[in-house]
């Protein structure tokens, strides 16, 4: 990458008289694999690279960018810029920018096994070695579909005000989907495991073993699960869930730009308003936070796309809502400093408010603990499908490993106990929270057009009381 | 273009690549993004992608290039013979269809209205968010996306095909307050097939209809579906058809065909010859001219979507739908039924009006379980009338339990595409019998 040629892109739209400007030079290179039904299908390997110009005229925010980095075509991007964005200025909402401190610094992403070193061979062993593992199983999968990818990404950040950032930042991901065959009835079972760093992180994980259990449990589910009890119950869960209902009722809710109606065609809006930040949203146990600084996380970085420096955020504290997720456009309106919330899927896109790694803080029980405490209850391990409205208060999980809780004993498989549930409800209810978080990759979907960017989601098990679940068609 | 893409395929055969697809697409998109009645941002794209598929003894691999010197092309082309070398065989792979052929133009898919708007999109946006306002909208969020496209292919087969095309779509959701929306897309390959205003209007008279929502009680409902949410749910149909996600487990079509799947009323095609159509297309990509495909007719499921190797597994012929690994539907078309709007709500006599549904999730695609969040105007229909705006409810549902409950479809199509619809629609409104609504627990 020619990065004097983002110096010169933000220097040039300076002189055409945009009052600010900023630009990214990006380059992303991935490989790609697919196993399904024990058959590799296609393999893939690109390297994108590109430059997006962000300017400000007459109050006015534009974005424009090209995946050819030569100077006279970045040339007239900006000047293209600099038109469209002049044109669009008379309905145009004036756009004030946080003032934040400027930083030049240059950081890595360290990997023990570089992805580039890992030959494709290895790579598609990796999901070969996995399918081995399911049809030892015994048991009958007749849909399998498993795979890898691995995507690097080499950022530099340069803005009008003089911030510089380098980053580079390798990830990977493994995806499977799963339909078991037990009884007459299929289960399916999909889920994503991905991290920042080299092939390490995939060799690390004992994949096979994982896979296997997943069949034999969702073979289980349909063999022996028992509807769910009907009435109040204690529902206990696991860091997935938990994971999942943290993402979707306090992550995407205390995102800025949604209070702000930015999204509000598609993504939505928020139950949080101008008028209500700062309310209680759940119990005082209740502690969700945001930490895109998490070494090895999918949703890792140190400065976000608008060169802020990153940081943790405590969404909610104490059961009350905290502090909002922020980029500069969002910061200035509320009168406050961007928290480093600034994210785009790549050079193409505008960086706008996302969440990185959210996450149920931690209590002091042990999982049994919250069983043990259960006269009558499910403990749901995991989910299949979930959904949530756009304001982020009706929500639904439809549990996939569950069980029946009786007397603080797990005694049966439960088939798909399903909760729809009102946000505050939900945090209402918790009771007890405990010790043994564990992060899930996701790909988050916001904006238009679509950014599906890399998050983590997780948490601790933790424990509600008086739950009616639904029942599952 | 077509010098590019002739020295690639070329250099790739001569270094033993058996198939070899070579994809030009140079695309010029903007989009002017709107909330709280102004533009929020406005963004240009432009881009050229050469995307590269080539097998070599049944290995098959995908990469793309973005700079077209010599020695880039050579680079790439020795990176993909070794990464090939170090996979391993598909031995489902049948190869690609062998040309030449002959394509035919499809009807109404390119203005050159639409590709020299330029920054006249700005007074369309303008009328857009006026008119909701002028309707009773307090407020307006949205976009209006203008596409021009060029797409060139080449195949190591002999085939080479190219087209370009329009595109303008423009998506807005009409606010009387915090709880009460309307939302409508107009969408079309032709500037004058975009209706603008309509769409506005319409959305703002959704959203004040929708003001002060009521909770209702859960249980089945009949419901009339508006082409946009039918197409949420039409769409599931179309990807499920294809042969890919049949045999992926993704699909609750699997083993049905010759069965009924639907109500007689339903026929479903995917119509990538459909003039005007959003995503008609004259090849598919191994640059098989594509065809009109009837999935489901009168409830009966006729047949999958494929590509050459997915033929080749059913013992069949290719429907023109490739995807190389999986077959994709291009244009989604529920056939029109007779009913007006007003015997569409006359077929309610106690039931829901549904204006928009997001978030579509399935529990188990090999069954078809799945739940959708109606959002915006949602309301109660009691002896075919408007009784109250309604919230808070889910639609929890099988898909085929669904289609085998559709009781009436409008005489009037509208061609949707969305953030949840991929797949272009083309559908009227339908009417499905004992829905079952769901809601959160009190």
């Amino acid at each position: 990458m020619d990065l004097g040629l983002a110096d010169f892109a933000v220097d040039y739209a300076i002189k055409l008289g945009a009052s600010y400007a900023d630009a990214r030079m990006e380059s992303t290179s991935n490989s790609g694999f697919l196993l399904r039904n024990g058959v590799p299908q296609i393999s893939g390997f690109d390297r994108v690279t590109g430059l997006g110009l962000r300017v400000i005229v007459n109050n006015t925010l534009g974005f424009v960018s090209i995946n050819q980095i030569e100077k006279e075509k970045v040339r007239t991007l900006v000047e293209r810029g600099m038109k469209v964005t002049k044109n669009a200025a008379r309905i145009k909402e004036e756009i004030k920018l946080s003032d934040e401190e400027v930083h030049e610094d240059k950081y890595e992403v360290k990997q023990k096994i570089n992805l580039e070193d890992a030959s494709p061979a290895e790579k598609l062993s990796v999901l070969l070695e996995i399918e081995k593992a399911v049809e030892s199983s015994g048991i009958k999968v007749p849909g399998s579909y498993l795979s890898l990818s691995d995507f690097t990404t080499q950022k530099y950040f340069v803005n009008s005000y003089g911030a510089k950032i380098e980053s580079k930042i390798p990830r990977t991901d493994y995806f499977f989907f799963l339909t078991v065959k037990e009884n007459g009835k299929s289960g399916q079972r999909y889920w994503q495991y991905g991290a920042a760093g080299g092939f390490e992180t995939i060799l690390d994980k004992d994949f096979p073993g994982l896979m296997l259990n997943e069949v034999k449990t969702t073979a289980k589910m349909l063999k022996d699960g028992v509807k769910p009890p009907k009435g109040k119950i204690d529902l206990v869960v696991g860091p997935q869930v938990t994971g999942i209902m943290v993402h979707e009722s306090a992550g995407h809710p205390h995102e800025a730009d949604r209070i702000f109606g930015r999204e509000a065609a598609q993504a939505g809006e928020s139950y949080l308003t101008k008028d209500n930040l700062g309310s209680a949203i759940g119990n005082e146990i209740v502690n969700i936070s945001d930490d895109p600084t998490i070494e090895g996380s999918f949703g890792y970085y140190l400065y976000d796309d608008e060169g802020v420096r990153a940081r943790k955020k405590a969404l909610i504290k104490n059961g009350i809502s905290n502090e909002l997720l922020h980029n500069r456009e969002t910061a200035e309106a509320l009168r406050v400093k961007s928290n480093g919330s600034a994210r785009a899927t790549s050079y193409d896109r505008e960086a706008i408010v996302r969440m990185s790694n959210t996450f149920l803080e931690e209590g002091d029980h042990k999982e049994e603990e919250l069983i043990e405490g259960v006269k009558k209850g499910v403990y749901m391990k995991n989910f299949t499908e979930w959904n949530i409205d756009d304001r982020r208060v009706n929500q639904k999980y439809v549990g996939s490993e569950a069980y029946i809780i009786e007397n603080g004993k797990i005694t049966a498989p439960a088939f798909m106990p399903t909760i729809e549930i009102k946000t505050h409800d939900l945090w209402r209810a918790v009771d007890a929270i405990a010790d043994n978080t564990e992060h899930s990759a996701g790909t988050c979907g916001k904006a238009e057009p679509m950014q599906a960017i890399p998050v983590w989601f997780g948490g601790p098990s933790f424990r509600m009381r008086g739950i009616r679940l639904s029942e599952y068609p | 273009m077509r010098e590019i893409a002739e020295k690639i395929e070329k250099k790739f055969k001569n270094s033993g690549a058996d198939d070899v697809i070579v994809t030009i697409g140079e695309e010029e998109k903007t989009q002017i993004k709107f909330s709280n009645n102004k533009v929020s941002a406005t963004q240009t794209w432009q881009s050229m992608n050469v995307s590269l598929f080539a097998a070599i003894d049944k290995r098959l691999v995908l990469t793309s290039i973005h700079a077209f010197s010599q020695e880039i092309i050579d680079e790439t082309i020795k990176k993909l013979l070794k990464f090939a070398k170090a996979t391993e065989q598909n031995k489902e792979y049948s190869g690609i269809a062998k040309g030449p052929f002959k394509y035919q133009e499809r009807e109404g898919t390119y203005d050159k209205a639409v590709a020299e708007l330029a920054e006249k999109d700005v007074d369309l946006v303008e009328k857009g968010i006026s008119t909701a306002l002028s309707n009773g909208a307090k407020r307006t969020a949205g976009v209006l996306e203008t596409t021009k496209s060029k797409v060139y292919l080449r195949t190591s087969n002999s085939v080479e095909a190219e087209e370009k095309g329009t595109k303008i779509h423009f998506s807005i959701r009409a606010f009387t307050d915090n709880e009460a929306s309307g939302h409508y897309v107009a969408t079309a390959r032709m500037l004058k097939d975009c209706n603008i205003e309509s769409a506005a209007a319409r959305a703002a008279e959704i959203a004040k209809k929708a003001r002060n929502p009521l909770p209702i009680k859960q249980g089945k409902y009949d419901v009339l579906f508006e082409p946009l949410p039918a197409s949420n749910i039409i769409e599931q149909m179309g990807v499920a058809a294809s042969a890919f996600n049949v045999e992926s487990g993704l699909s609750c079509l699997a083993e049905k065909i010759g069965s009924k799947v639907a109500s007689k009323e339903v026929t479903i095609l995917d119509d990538a010859t459909l003039p005007g159509g959003m995503g008609a297309a004259s090849f598919d990509a191994e640059g098989v001219p594509t065809q009109t495909n009837t999935i489901i007719e009168n409830g009966v499921l006729k047949t999958y979507l494929h590509n050459t190797s997915t033929a080749k597994r059913y013992n069949t012929v290719t429907t023109a739908n490739a995807g190389i690994v999986s077959p994709e539907p291009f244009n989604i078309v529920l056939k029109k039924g007779s009913f007006i709007k007003e015997e569409l709500f006359e077929q309610i006599k106690r039931g829901l009006w549904i204006t928009n549904v997001w978030y579509t999730r399935f529990s188990n695609y090999d069954s078809g379980d799945f739940s959708t969040i109606p959002r915006d105007g949602i309301f109660l229909i009691e002896n075919g009338k408007i009784k109250s705006p309604v919230k808070d409810i889910r639609v929890s549902e099988n898909l085929l339990g669904m289609f085998r409950n559709v009781s009436a479809i409008g005489e009037d199509a509208e061609r949707v595409m969305g953030w949840e619809v991929e797949t272009p629609v083309f559908t009227p409104p339908i009417v499905v019998k004992d829905v079952n609504i769901t809601k959160s627990a009190e």
